[in-house]
């Protein structure tokens, strides 16, 4: 249906509803979905086969047209989705009590069945998973009854539920994925999801249709095109244009200037991704708490935020970001404070600083290398003289891998757990580049990690936070906003986990 | 004849097997994809493990003979990102970058022949002067930069074109003008100096001794010669407009070989990469020799031993 077939039906089904409704003063919205929606993206997913996503840009895509175990609402709480409920049997069993009558697009029936059989296509080394990583905990999955699965760990898993959710829990049909096969099973995705997937041509569209029988109920849009635009300016020319009616990201320098433009709806969310520049405190004269504690006051990170991000940016005191569980905003970040900063290094025996050298890279998801600069530059005022190695990415990643890095570099984590042990147990794995190991604080994680009520686990936070800040193994720094422009047709809220939730979406008036 | 065909033939795998071997070196030099493949939750084992799946453990010259190997097969292994066979995915997107690059060639060759010929003739004149100013701009500016110009003029200001993507023939015109202004401005100086040479030969004089009015000398007698040496330019730049249709394929999200490419650097995904300096050498190759065999046609002082 093209855009003006769409208003027009759009027109005809508010005209038909006002005529039925009579005097009544608010017409109900119409059940069935309708009308097109046209979405800008920089970036497509790699695959629709959930196992072999590259990136969290996939991941967060096709969520569209399959669903896990569980979800996340708009604020990011963990809900029922093809689990009605779940809980800890043991500590390395979990229990899932399955919705029954939902159905994959193809009419075949979701039921246990399906969970055993996606979960062991996951684990099984033959399909090669990219995503191996993040389920490697789990043992088998047991089918208990037809709407019963246990999954049983290695290990006690406190974050199963949020892994087997919208993450990397998305849901799969036997009969088709064996039918098909697994080349095919890239473009012809079978899920049980809002939206079904009509056609995709790479690099060049992407159709979406609604999926009348969802069970959360029918979305409300009826066609969703993505087409992927790679550069900024023309994904901006698109929106303004009225060729698209969504597109993200947005630079952050533009925000101002479309924000003026009375057609664009521009809302900024913060991303869970957490800058930090990663300190190697093995090596002298990082092994003392006080030269880390100086390079935090050293930098000015809410001047990087308003130079380089024009303040659409969070600034972190810890690396656990503002979104996660039991974030601590009472746990204040360091002030930025150059003759602190010189009085810490002459405290610890550097009076007239040092020299050391930070990593920094381009053609990452984010750009890092312009807050090194930055940051840099402060550490240079503080008396460090910093000698920075700039890397192509794809260059840097084997050196991290190797522990072969500058005792400095910046990096970012994308928090999609939004759990800060997630974050933290990666920052702290002893090696990869990430050299930082505290007892007090393992045990602290490990006390977190037993704990199944969020609540519970969301108090005990603020003492790890605590205790990050003032054991400060990195320079910490901020997270910074996604942005993203539409048009005033359409009503979209973006999510705190960066997932791009096509269901909720829907057209104005 | 057939003889320097089979010459040129051979030579031309030669140059094919050189380029895969540089790229395949290059691009295995500057960097991994395990990191780009993986999510940041991987740990040092699970890299490991990858990498030892994809066979990226082993030393490149064994690497690069199991890649020779099924090449010669045709073969370029399955894309790590797509899943799919490599090969395919870039034969696919060829027909986009042909539409685009050829549709540039046209666009600068129909610019550059009348825009040339006026200038030669109406030498030292205002014409001339702005043709050539039209060329000097046209060589100078940067082909990225002209493309957001247009697409913010073309698009957002005027909408009279969409702004990027593939569709339509009004699709085609911003990102083939891209490509074609600095192709425009090499021919149109070209034909404006071949064309002052060819009028000064004899046969001109001979045409304009029998009366023939100047727009048939021109046409007729001066133009066909003045057009050879544009032939083998335009061929040796058909390997620069590939070049450039990359980066332009990317600033419009044109669905062709060079976006494909592109992407397929920046994530490492070796057989790909592969796959697409195959093609887009052979493509090169042929061309070449193409248009060395279309010049023995045309000129026939040219004759090959």
């Amino acid at each position: 249906m093209t855009r003006h077939a769409a208003v027009r039906a759009l027109g005809l089904t508010a005209a038909a509803l006002g005529l039925a409704v009579g005097a009544s003063a608010v017409a109900p919205a119409a059940a069935a979905p309708t009308g097109e929606v046209k979405i800008g993206l920089a970036a497509e997913p790699n695959t629709f086969d959930p196992h072999l996503t590259v990136g969290r840009n996939s991941q967060i895509f096709i969520v569209n047209v399959y669903d896990g175990l569980t979800a996340r609402d708009a604020q990011g709480n963990l809900v029922p989705a093809l689990a009605e409920s779940w809980k800890r049997l043991n500590p390395t069993t979990w229990q899932f009590t399955l919705r029954k009558g939902v159905k994959f697009h193809n009419g075949d029936d979701f039921n246990a069945d399906s969970v055993k059989f996606t979960l062991d296509r996951a684990t099984n080394p033959e399909t090669k998973a990219t995503i191996g990583s993040e389920l490697s905990t789990i043992a088998r999955t047991e089918i208990v009854d037809p709407f019963t699965v246990n999954v049983v760990t290695k290990a006690p898993d406190f974050l199963l539920p949020v892994r087997l959710g919208e993450l990397f829990g998305l849901m799969l049909s036997p009969k088709h994925t064996n039918a098909v096969g697994k080349e095919a099973i890239a473009t012809r995705p079978n899920g049980t999801g809002p939206f079904k997937l009509v056609t995709w041509a790479k690099n060049e569209r992407l159709v979406l249709e609604a999926n009348e029988h969802y069970w959360r109920g029918a979305p409300k849009v009826k066609t969703i095109t993505v087409r992927p635009i790679l550069e900024d300016a023309a994904r901006i020319a698109a929106l303004q244009t009225g060729e698209v009616d969504l597109i993200s990201p947005i630079p952050h320098v533009r925000i101002e200037e479309l924000k003026r433009n009375s057609k664009l709806v521009i809302k900024t969310i913060p991303a869970p991704r957490i800058f930090h520049v990663t300190i190697d405190v093995r090596k002298p004269p990082f092994d003392n708490v006080k030269v880390r504690q100086a390079l935090n006051h050293a930098v000015d990170v809410n001047a990087i935020l308003k130079s380089l991000y024009f303040g659409y940016g969070t600034r972190l005191a810890t690396v656990v970001d503002k979104g996660a569980l039991g974030y601590d905003p009472s746990v204040r970040p360091y002030p930025f404070d150059p003759n602190k900063a010189k009085a810490l290094l002459a405290e610890a025996g550097f009076p007239n600083g040092f020299e050391t050298e930070l990593d920094s890279f381009t053609g990452s998801i984010a750009d890092h290398n312009k807050p090194a600069e930055a940051i840099v530059g402060y550490l240079q005022k503080a008396g460090v003289k910093v000698k920075q190695n700039v890397f192509e990415f794809s260059a840097f990643g084997p050196r991290r891998v190797a522990n072969q890095t500058a005792p400095l570099f910046i990096y970012s984590i994308g928090n999609s757990y939004l759990e800060p042990s997630w974050v933290i147990r990666w920052l702290t794995q002893g090696g990869l580049g990430m050299h930082y190991k505290n007892a007090r604080l393992d045990e602290m994680l490990t006390r977190i990690e037993a704990t199944d009520d969020r609540n519970r686990r969301a108090q005990q936070y603020g003492d790890v936070q605590k205790l990050i800040k003032d054991e400060a193994p990195f320079i910490f720094l901020f997270q910074a906003d996604s942005v993203f422009g539409m048009s005033n047709r359409i009503d979209y809220t973006p999510r705190p986990d960066e997932t791009q939730w096509l269901y909720t979406l829907g057209l104005k008036g | 004849m057939r003889a320097y065909i089979a010459a040129r033939l051979v030579t031309a795998v030669l140059v094919i097997l050189g380029v895969s071997v540089v790229s395949f070196f290059l691009t295995f030099l500057t960097g991994d994809p395990a990191e780009i493949m993986l999510p940041p939750g991987a740990t040092a084992v699970q890299i490991a493990k990858f990498r030892a799946e994809w066979g990226f453990d082993d030393p490149l010259a064994i690497q690069y003979w199991r890649f020779l190997r099924r090449a010669v097969h045709g073969d370029f292994g399955v894309s790590l990102r797509h899943g799919q066979s490599s090969l395919p995915l870039i034969a696919a997107r060829l027909p986009a970058t042909l539409q685009l690059t050829v549709t540039a060639m046209l666009l600068a060759i129909v610019l550059a022949v009348p825009l040339g010929v006026l200038a030669a003739t109406h030498r030292g004149g205002k014409i001339d002067l702005i043709a050539m100013g039209v060329a000097l701009l046209g060589q100078s500016v940067p082909n990225f930069w002209l493309a957001i110009m247009m697409i913010l003029l073309f698009a957002v200001s005027w909408g009279v074109l969409p702004t990027s993507g593939r569709g339509g023939f009004a699709h085609v015109v911003m990102p083939a003008a891209a490509i074609a202004i600095n192709l425009m401005a090499l021919l149109t100086r070209l034909v404006r100096t071949t064309m002052i040479e060819v009028l000064a030969e004899d046969y001109v004089r001979t045409a304009r001794g029998k009366g023939l009015r100047e727009v048939f000398v021109h046409t007729r007698h001066a133009l066909p010669n003045a057009l050879i040496p544009l032939v083998t330019v335009v061929g040796l730049q058909f390997g620069y407009i590939l070049g450039g249709a990359v980066v332009i394929e990317t600033i419009f999200t044109w669905p062709g070989v060079g976006l494909f490419t592109i992407q397929a650097i920046l994530n490492r995904d070796y057989p790909v990469v592969q796959a697409s300096v195959f093609i887009l050498a052979t493509a090169v190759v042929l061309i070449n020799l193409a248009v060395d065999l279309l010049y023995v046609w045309l000129d026939p002082r040219i004759r090959v031993a």
